[in-house]
């Protein structure tokens, strides 16, 4: 499936009980990545994507929020050490790459710097590849939703 | 933790024990910073001109 959100879209990938937000990323920037020993700036280009994943669901005002605060704002983002007892008050993550592939089965906030970003079991498998002018979704199961929504509705939204 | 999908597990502090982290030195504003990237940008100038040192 090919996506072409506009200029001021994000999309929606919506399950039964979770969703991930995405949007394309429209400058070049250095991602902060705080690590436990250093910072480490991680290239972000056009046409990369900026995914919040919601495994249990949630607020997609909190998603857009999280979702602008680094796409726009550059704010920088957290890597936890694995075994660190944060993971499991993470409510969502995010991911910065030209592709992501959703997963299941790894520690959440771990992989801020690349491909792989945690998700519900009903969104694991789901590849999602960046571009300027349109995002490929593949391995999508039956019975999701996707849709285009404006950052301002977004951020209405509750 | 759910268990099914999924791909190799590695996390960012593994790959920095890896010796991953590298320092770069921007050719344009002279700033140095670390990254695990192959093909960083400059945090201060957002130059990619960077070289590893």
């Amino acid at each position: 499936m090919i996506l072409e959100p506009g200029a001021g879209d994000l999309f929606l990938i919506q399950g039964s009980s979770s969703f991930l937000l995405g949007g394309v990323v429209r400058e070049r920037f250095a991602l902060p990545v705080n690590a436990v020993d250093d910072v480490y700036f991680e290239p972000v280009r056009p046409g990369d994507l900026v995914c919040v994943s919601a495994p249990e669901g949630g607020s997609l005002r909190a998603a857009t929020m999280l979702l602008l605060l680094v796409r726009d704002h550059h704010f920088p983002v957290f890597a936890l050490p694995k075994g660190h007892p944060g993971s499991t008050w993470v409510p969502m993550v995010l991911s910065t790459a030209p592709s992501i592939t959703l997963s299941c089965g790894i520690v959440r906030g771990t992989h801020p710097d690349q491909h792989l970003l945690c998700s519900s079991a009903e969104l694991a498998g789901i590849v999602l590849r960046g571009g300027v002018d349109a995002v490929t979704v593949e391995g999508l199961p039956a019975g999701f939703t996707i849709s285009y929504i404006c950052v301002d509705r977004a951020l209405a939204a509750e | 933790m759910c268990s099914t999908g999924g791909g190799p597990d590695v996390e960012i502090n593994e790959k920095v024990k890896e010796g991953e982290g590298k320092r770069y030195r921007c050719g344009e504003c002279g700033y140095t910073f670390s990254s695990l990237s192959r093909h960083p940008i400059c945090p201060s100038c957002q130059s990619e001109d960077v070289e590893q040192i």
